[in-house]
């Protein structure tokens, strides 16, 4: 299995804390769009994440367009685990402290 | 939650954000447009939502929305890419460099195969892009007519300058019509040694009708026609090579022919790549001599004038011609013939660059030929591999592409050398054909030749690809498998390398055939009788100044005194001259037998006019027939003549000419025996047919147009080379002001006057000569490895008892059936393709027996040559080590 790039790892990292829409990814890892989108499409073509379309009704009742959503897949799930082991090893090999990921 | 419509502020920042999202989206694949649209415009109305509830906390929000909508600009890069899919198409091109890399040998083979092909495809085609392909360096130049005076159908005439003015004043066709004259030289005296140049004088409008714009200085005047002006315009050429590119020079003076000329201007260095002419004048239209309508020696440039067709204006202009026609009577059946400036200046040389682009070709598809073989033979090698691929996942589709990219890998290493040895080749191709081909100095890589070199470059990769992509594609996982780890494989029926075989060698006998034809028409040409003696000729041109020489008694006076002195010359055995000599210069005009002249204009006589001096004849060992020459008492007094015998037989067939009179038109009439008949001349080369002549001698008053301008006949013993400094020193003493130019070898002349000729032939011949390499190569390859495939097989053979030369012949027999087969295709392609040749052969029939035959017996031969090797490998393979391994 690959590796995980830095930015994959903080956009799959994200949507695995139930961090879904795009925009709310942007906050969450302070990456920006033009780096958010394009991750978000090769993990989701690489079969990590699977996007979903918000239910019309909650949209209309709201009477906006709907969103779409990512969620992790059980690859994903083991592929973050694997890349943040990755860069924990390698973090720990460079004599670099490990530390928890802040949780938002 | 959001029940709330957004603010109207939140609307606008929304429909600002969708406008850069829509921008963006035209580089989305239609696929997936909609709903990557809909996926932003799903987050930025949410966050114009949430906008107006931050509004109070958050003063820039706004901004950063709109910032972050511009991710949308890489994000829709980004969905392009993918469908694409570059990311595996750059995967593909990592391991086909990797594996090229490994086996640099092999890599190395296949670019310098293909970067042959390439190179001189890209070189013949940057000739034929720049000769025909190319506008011509003028202004508009689909406008531009060339105009020759004609008499009769297609006849290439000249134009009076009455008749050009006349027809200058009177049409309505062209925008604007110009004249000038195409054969004349002028002698440029002062500061060094005289020196001839080509001249011409040209009408005021001349340069401004080909919309060519005055390097430095100016171009003529209205005014400056008119009446006799002394100014002149040089060429680019002539202005650097004799003046140093010194500017000053404008307003100076130089002595031209004999009297100073202002020069007024330079010419733009394009000129001179179109035009030989190193010294421009105007026309003197009022003076005497320009104002005869029986003399011919202008040619015409028109711009037609916008939507003005050629047809149409060829109407008009001989209307005009009937005008004239009526109102003079000498113009009776005169008129112009309108012919596109591009034809001209291409001339006849269109096809046989289309032939040689032609045969380029062939040689690139025969190295193809051989690329592919290799790829193929490398690709069996490469079973295992693939075998390996396919077991671990990877689709038929993907090993095809990854074979495909390693071609285009191949093609493209190979395309960039290819252009690189294409640059040589024109180079020497510059140096070696100048003169040969018209625009030659324009010949040059531009854009489009470098659009060519690519486009080649893929097209060859998709070629020589294609075989071993689709054998990839064909062939089938358990049998790959199952031959993995063993290098033997049995023949069995025909495969694509035996194809690629017959193709390469019927292609190299449509080329060889092609070249042979063309070498055998040289040879025709050379050796053609020219009617006189060549070897130990030496010519030299000599032209008096006018204003020096002004009467026939100077110019013999001069001659004689000169001809005193080359015999002085150790090792000059006679000396001549004469104003027509064989490959240079020339001219006729009218005659009747006496008392008989023509009734009508149609009836009129013309035959070239040569004045010589006594030995000219002996000099050139020109034969006689009947009668004498002539001598020096062929002075005044009863006029005497001496006629070709091409021309005696047409007067007088059947009988004898000598003693019938001849009245010759030289302005006055001059009125001549025939004392004598001599051999027939081969004047315009050796491809024309001599010419009718009549000799006039040159000390007789009103024969001949006199001896101003002569070329100087010498018969040498020993090196005609050696001779020539002394000639000149000898005119040098004998009057500094004259020039003796082109002092040259006679067989060096004649030699060169099938230069062009020869230049294709040496270039068919060299592309024929790498054709039948790449094919002998191409067939050596595939039968060495079909043994060594095979070395098992041939093992067992001889183990079975088979003797050595039984095995030897079926290798043969194996290797020849290809040969005999491509032989048999190649001539029959060859029958159809060589009629393209047709026009450029000279007594040679397209079909000639002789070179289809001798074509045939080479590649037999050349054949047989690359099947002995690996026939005798075969006899020699072990039968013990077969066994062993099976």
């Amino acid at each position: 299995m690959k590796t995980l790039s830095v930015s994959a790892l903080a956009v799959l990292g994200a949507v695995s804390r139930a961090v879904r829409y795009g925009f709310d990814i942007m906050d969450a890892t302070g990456l920006p769009s033009g780096t958010v989108y394009p991750v978000l499409g090769r993990l989701e073509r690489d079969g990590y994440v699977r996007s979903r379309w918000e239910s019309q009704v909650l949209a209309q009742r709201e009477k906006r367009p709907p969103r779409r959503y990512y969620e992790i897949t059980a690859s994903g799930a083991r592929a973050l685990a694997e890349s943040a082991e990755h860069y924990r090893t390698l973090g720990a090999r460079l004599g670099i402290p490990a530390r928890r990921t802040p949780a938002k | 939650m959001m029940h709330d419509e957004p603010s109207r502020d939140a609307r606008a920042a929304y429909d600002r954000c969708m406008r850069i999202v829509h921008a963006a989206s035209v580089l989305v694949p239609d696929r997936r447009r909609d709903e990557w649209t809909r996926e932003w415009s799903g987050e930025l109305w949410y966050r114009a939502l949430l906008l107006d509830r931050a509004r109070a906390s958050d003063h820039h929000g706004e901004r950063r929305l709109v910032v972050r909508t511009f991710g949308a600009i890489p994000h829709a890069l980004w969905t392009l890419t993918d469908e694409m899919r570059i990311d595996p198409m750059l995967q593909d091109l990592k391991y086909a460099m990797r594996g090229l890399v490994k086996r640099p040998a092999f890599a190395a083979l296949i670019v310098a195969t293909l970067a042959l092909g390439i190179g001189a495809n890209t070189a013949m085609f940057s000739i034929v892009n720049s000769v025909l392909f190319r506008p011509l360096p003028y202004e508009r130049p689909a406008e531009l007519v060339y105009m020759y005076g004609a008499f009769r159908q297609g006849s290439q005439a000249m134009v009076s300058p009455p008749d050009y003015l006349d027809y200058r004043d009177r049409n309505s066709v062209f925008s604007s019509l110009a004249a000038r004259t195409v054969f004349g030289t002028a002698v440029i005296t002062g500061s060094t040694e005289p020196e001839r140049v080509a001249s011409s004088i040209a009408s005021a409008n001349f340069f401004t009708t080909l919309g060519v714009k005055p390097y430095r200085g100016r171009v003529f005047l209205p005014e400056e026609e008119q009446a006799d002006h002394a100014v002149a315009i040089l060429s680019f050429g002539l202005w650097q090579r004799r003046y140093a590119g010194d500017v000053r020079i404008i307003g100076k003076t130089i002595p031209i022919d004999g009297r100073p000329h202002t020069v007024i201007g330079i010419m733009p260095p394009v000129l001179d790549r179109t035009m030989d002419v190193q010294i421009w004048r105007p026309i003197p239209f009022r003076t005497n001599e320009m104002s005869v309508r029986r003399f011919h020696f202008l040619r015409l440039v028109g711009r037609l004038k916008p939507g003005v067709t050629i047809a149409q204006a060829q109407r008009h202009m001989d209307g005009i011609a009937r005008d004239l026609a009526a109102q003079y009577p000498e113009n009776e059946s005169w008129r112009l013939s309108l012919v596109p400036y591009r034809d001209v200046v291409i001339g006849g040389v269109g096809p046989v660059l289309l032939v040689l682009l032609g045969a380029v070709g062939v040689v690139l598809l025969i190295a193809c030929g051989n690329v592919a073989s290799l790829l193929l033979a490398r690709a069996s090698a490469r079973s295992g591999e693939m075998a390996v691929r396919t077991a671990l996942g990877a689709g038929r589709s993907r090993l095809v592409r990854q074979l495909l990219t390693e071609s285009l890998l191949l093609g493209v290493a190979a395309g960039v050398a290819g252009l690189v040895l294409g640059h040589y080749l024109l180079v020497a191709v510059r140096a070696v054909g100048d003169g040969m081909l018209p625009r030659l100095a324009e010949v040059e890589i531009d854009g489009t030749v470098l659009a060519f070199t690519f486009g080649v470059s893929l097209l060859t990769s998709l070629v020589f690809g294609a075989a071993p992509a689709l054998h990839a594609a064909r062939t089938d996982l358990a049998a790959m498998m199952k031959s993995l780890g063993k290098s033997s494989a049995t023949r069995t029926g025909v495969s694509t390398r035996d194809v690629l075989v017959v193709a390469q060698v019927a292609l190299s006998v449509v080329l060889l055939v092609g070249a042979g034809l063309l070498v055998r028409s040289l040879w025709r040409l050379q050796d053609v009788k020219t009617g006189f003696d060549p070897s130990g000729l030496v010519a030299g041109s000599v032209s008096l100044p006018p204003t020096k020489y002004t009467n026939r008694d100077a110019e013999v006076r001069f001659w004689d005194q000169l001809f005193e002195r080359v015999r002085a010359i150790p090792g000059v055995e006679s000396v001549a001259a004469t104003t027509l000599f064989p490959l240079r210069g020339g001219g006729d005009t009218y005659f009747y037998i006496d008392g008989r002249p023509p009734a009508t204009d149609a009836d009129k006589m013309n035959a070239t006019v040569s004045s010589v001096t006594e030995d000219y004849f002996t000099t050139m060992r020109i034969p006689l027939i009947s009668g004498r020459v002539f001598n020096a008492s062929d002075r005044a007094g009863a006029g005497v003549m001496i006629v070709s015998d091409a021309l005696a037989r047409r007067l007088f067939p059947g009988a004898s000419a000598l003693g019938k009179r001849l009245v010759v038109d030289f302005g006055k009439p001059f009125v001549g025996e025939i004392v004598g008949v001599v051999g027939d001349v081969r004047i315009y080369g050796q491809a024309n047919d001599a010419p009718e002549v009549m000799y006039f001698a040159s000390r007789q008053p009103n024969a001949g147009w006199g001896m101003g301008f002569g070329n100087l006949a010498t018969r040498v013993r020993g090196d005609p080379e050696a001779v020539a400094s002394q000639l000149r020193a000898a005119v040098r003493a004998l009057d500094p002001d004259v020039p003796l130019s082109a002092i040259q070898s006679v067989e060096s002349i004649l030699y060169d006057s099938v230069a062009a000729p020869r230049f294709r032939t040496q270039l068919l011949v060299g592309f024929a000569a790498v054709a039948l390499i790449l094919a002998v190569v191409g067939l050596y390859g595939m039968l060495a490895y079909s043994v060594t495939q095979r070395s098992r097989e041939m093992g067992i053979r001889l183990a079975l008892g088979a003797r050595p030369t039984a095995v030897f012949r079926m290798v043969i027999r194996q290797g020849m059936a290809l040969v005999v087969v491509g032989i048999v295709l190649g001539v029959a392609g060859a029958f159809a393709a060589t009629r393209l040749l047709a026009a450029q052969l000279f007594t040679v029939r397209a079909t000639d027996p002789m070179v289809f035959g001798s074509v045939a017996i080479t590649l037999a031969v050349a054949g047989l040559a690359a099947c002995i090797v690996p026939a005798r490998r075969a006899t020699k393979a072990d039968p013990i080590s077969a066994l062993r391994m099976e």
